[in-house]
């Protein structure tokens, strides 16, 4: 399942065994936080699978996105579902770990 | 040594999808100046808080306008994003904004950007007049080539 095509951002979703994958790529800011949503929000309640999100291609992240992946960690939580972020950018990752939120990303 | 400070301006609409042009207008002056890729990184995070905040607090209806002031001085950059909105995301108790010490169960989600602005520039400053707008000013000071012994 793909997003709309745009330069900005994109979502690509994969299943595999027991686990799935949303790559991302380009921007995650304030104008495309609601695909985001859209994208990950039939995979969030399904606690039989693994939830991976894939950020190699990432360029950019904000509070919004962060402010998302929170929100999606204590839903997980709350299913005592796993879900974990691989391929972190170096400034990226920088952000989670100022903004605390790399702790609960530590499997 | 000129000490004259360059004024550029944006004017945008308060919407969402422009605050990636405020992101490139940024780039384009920061590098001009010579800040470090990380420095413009996080820069860029910065001005987008300071922007979000005008897109999603400032006005009810559409056709609200947010203005983007770089200040270009020798040793420093700063960037003003104003609006003339009547509300403001208030910053709230001054209290730990991150998710540090916290529980899943315990945090709360909202106040990044606020602590994003802080940690990754030297100076914020945030004025609000109720009724007549809300100005940030973010800071940050280009690094030294040379050390102090």
């Amino acid at each position: 399942m793909n997003t709309k095509t745009n330069d900005k951002f994109n979502a690509k979703t994969q299943m595999n065994e027991g686990v799935c994958t949303v790559f991302l790529s380009g921007e995650l800011d304030l104008s495309v936080a609601p695909d985001f949503r859209l994208v990950m929000e039939p995979l969030v309640g399904n606690s039989e699978v693994d939830l991976i999100v894939n950020m190699k291609d990432m360029t950019y992240i904000d509070s919004t996105g962060i402010g998302i992946l929170l929100s999606i960690l204590k839903a997980r939580h709350g299913m005592e579902a796993r879900f974990a972020v691989e391929e972190v950018p170096p400034q990226i990752q920088k952000l989670f770990d100022m903004t605390g939120i790399a702790k609960f990303f530590q499997s | 040594m000129n000490s004259d400070v360059q004024r550029i301006t944006l004017n945008l609409p308060a919407s969402a999808e422009y605050v990636d042009i405020v992101r490139l207008n940024l780039y384009g002056i920061a590098s001009k100046m010579g800040f470090s890729y990380e420095e413009i990184e996080d820069m860029k995070v910065a001005v987008s808080e300071a922007c979000n905040n005008s897109v999603l607090y400032a006005y009810s209806q559409e056709g609200g306008m947010v203005e983007v002031l770089f200040q270009v001085a020798g040793e420093s950059l700063s960037i003003t994003v104003r609006d003339e909105g009547e509300s403001f995301d208030s910053v709230g108790a001054v209290g730990d904004r991150t998710l540090h010490d916290k529980d899943l169960s315990e945090v709360q989600i909202g106040g990044l950007g606020f602590y994003l602005m802080e940690a990754l520039m030297d100076e914020v400053s945030v004025t609000n007049q109720a009724g007549k707008g809300t100005e940030v000013t973010l800071t940050k000071r280009l690094a030294r080539s040379e050390e102090p012994v």
